[in-house]
């Protein structure tokens, strides 16, 4: 198969009664193939040009795939959106990569139109029924119905190229505006294939939906299991914020296969009773995203016996170039695991600063080339071709035997709960507040923190922390908030993010002097 | 009682507005300040055991019980009441 819009026809020919997704409503493979054609014929009948963008701004669930394939098969490009993000956020991103087509649940509807700005958009189209909403001319809302009462059949392919763009994934961006990332049909079916044979995914399998639409292990959970006609079972939003609740689904769901955040499996092991209660169902444990600590990896490993354990890493960039399979628990002594060595399909190469390949042991920074590495960005409504071999940022060194160790950024990004943020764009939207003379965002022991100099004394911790949660989504505000009425300078006067930084870590924050008043 | 708003307003000062009261007071929405997310709710559901001895079942945390101080205060005061 060469085009994602391709995988799931096949499935439902052989097997339309076999489940495809299950969530709050389950979709047969018959019943998903039908909505994407209809999905596909809805955006056609209302102006969708090839290679137009169009936005999907739902909870997870097997309508927004549906979208998904139905923007495919349309020729077009999905941009999933965040449906916990602030309007403000998502509405920054429609107008980067102007979209026209959005598909979006009715609560997100009202929204966006709260916030009283819509543009580019000119078409919503409502994924459930809801009130008729009172829209701006320009705009026209399509009913669930209208959806519904088209034409399911199937619609003539698109008939295009695997190297043409099928998904933006929009990530944060260090100047402030969040950067689209653009993949094609290759790019995602380079590893959703290499994944897929690495665990002899079939039919049988139940695939857990954990990660949002909107960052890259998604891409695994969707596509992976619809090229094999295996079953998506949707964890929701409201599940996935408990340890216990998540290991309830994996139990009642059955789930064979999962993917996730460290983090996610962490919370099972505190909260969820994962020791005592098992997962017998869990033949595959996939994580990215975060370093995970190899005690807490140990514990995940001995309550779930029968599983085997894959580490995959890369930025959404080159969605995953290398993976490390986990085959026994790590030894007491061992203090990280590898990220293991190329996969599908990469070619890696560890460069010094130079651009000179680092002997073995030595750290460089890695840079990717082969069938994963992203087209390019979309940014500022502008779209720049990726740089091959990509240089990820990603400081690595090679050990005797062959396999990556991962030392950290060579930049200014950071990883929160496996959430990848650039303290740029934290530090961006808290200088936006007129209070705000100075700030520094630092990412300490799986917590943001930021150091602000107000410039009116009257700023208090609950104002950024509103601020923020109103332009930011929830995992960039940050917890710990600091204010000081200055900030330590190099000797040429920038500020000193390393004595920043020093003092935030320690906790000792009277090496920066606080500027709140007393009795407050 | 009111030692429960006390202590839950307490604990979230301390811990995460970095003991900077100014603005906040019981029916400060939890959710819109950016106070709580995911992670905080887990740690205040730990702050909740081990202080007023409630144990919170997945129902129990919802947008609607972890709102402000107060609807907390309301979900312990009718935990500990069971309990009695």
């Amino acid at each position: 198969m060469t085009r994602l819009e391709r995988l799931v026809s096949p499935w439902a020919t052989r097997t339309p009664n076999h489940p495809a997704i299950e969530g709050d409503e389950t979709l047969t493979y018959g019943e998903l193939d039908a909505l994407a054609n209809r999905f596909a014929r809805a955006f056609i009948a209302n102006d969708i040009r090839p290679g137009d963008r169009i936005g999907i701004h739902l909870p997870r669930s097997g309508r927004g795939v549906a979208a998904m394939l139905g923007a495919l098969r349309a020729g077009a490009v999905y941009v999933p959106l965040d449906p916990g993000s602030p309007p403000v956020r998502v509405q920054l991103i429609a107008r980067d990569c102007g979209l026209r087509h959005v598909v979006i649940s009715p609560p997100l509807l009202a929204g966006w139109l709260a916030q009283g700005v819509h543009e580019p958009v000119e078409h919503f189209f409502l994924s459930a029924e809801g009130p008729a909403p009172a829209l701006p001319s320009i705009a026209r809302a399509h009913q669930w119905s209208e959806i519904q009462g088209t034409d399911g059949s199937p619609v003539p392919s698109p008939g295009a190229g695997s190297d043409d763009l099928a998904y933006i994934l929009y990530t944060s961006g260090s100047t402030g505006v969040p950067k689209g990332v653009m993949l094609s049909h290759r790019n995602a079916l380079a590893f959703v294939d290499w994944a897929a044979e690495a665990i002899h995914l079939s039919q049988a399998d139940r695939v857990a939906s954990v990660a949002p639409f909107h960052f890259d292990l998604s891409v695994f959970d969707i596509w992976a299991s619809l090229s094999r006609g295996s079953t998506v079972v949707i964890v929701d939003e409201a599940t996935v914020i408990s340890g216990q609740r998540m290991l309830d689904r994996i139990h009642a769901g059955r789930i064979s296969t999962w993917y996730s955040v460290p983090s996610a499996l962490l919370l099972m092991l505190e909260n969820g009773c994962l020791a005592e209660r098992g997962a017998p169902s869990l033949r595959t444990v996939f994580f990215a995203g975060e370093v995970f600590p190899v005690k807490h990896l140990v514990r995940a490993m001995g309550a779930i016996p029968n599983a085997r354990f894959f580490n995959l890493f890369g930025p959404t960039e080159t969605n995953v170039c290398t993976a490390y399979e986990v085959v026994s628990p790590p030894k007491p002594g061992e203090s990280a695991i590898p990220i293991g060595r190329a996969s599908c399909g990469d070619v890696l190469s560890i460069l010094d600063a130079e651009g000179a390949p680092v002997g073995d042991g030595e750290t460089g920074e890695l840079h990717v080339d082969g069938p994963t590495v992203m087209l390019g960005y979309w940014n500022g409504g502008r779209r720049t071709a990726a740089r091959r071999p990509y240089p990820t940022g990603d400081l690595v060194s090679r050990r005797l035997d062959g396999e990556l160790m991962y030392h950290g950024r060579r930049d200014h990004q950071v990883k929160i709960h496996g959430f990848r943020i650039e303290l740029g764009e934290v530090e961006s939207a808290l200088l936006c507040h007129p209070a705000v003379r100075e700030a520094i965002a630092i990412a300490s022991d799986q917590k943001l923190a930021t150091v602000i100099v107000p410039s009116d004394g009257a700023l208090s911790v609950l104002d950024v922390k509103r601020w923020c949660a109103a332009r930011l989504p929830r995992y960039m505000v940050p917890s710990d908030v600091r204010l000081v009425p200055d900030l330590p300078r190099t000797s040429s006067g920038k500020i000193d993010r390393v004595r920043v930084r020093t003092a935030v870590v320690s906790g000792d924050i009277s090496l920066l002097r606080s500027a709140q008043t007393a009795g407050t | 009682m009111d030692h429960v708003n006390e202590k839950i307003r307490e604990y979230i000062v301390t811990t995460w507005l970095s003991g900077d009261a100014r603005g906040f007071d019981d029916e400060s929405d939890l959710q819109e300040s950016g106070i709580l997310d995911s992670f905080s709710t887990m740690a205040l559901v730990a702050f909740l055991d081990e202080t007023f001895r409630v144990h919170l079942g997945a129902v129990d945390v919802a947008a609607t019980t972890f709102k402000s101080v107060t609807t907390i205060a309301r979900l312990v005061r009718e935990k500990t009441a069971h309990a009695a």
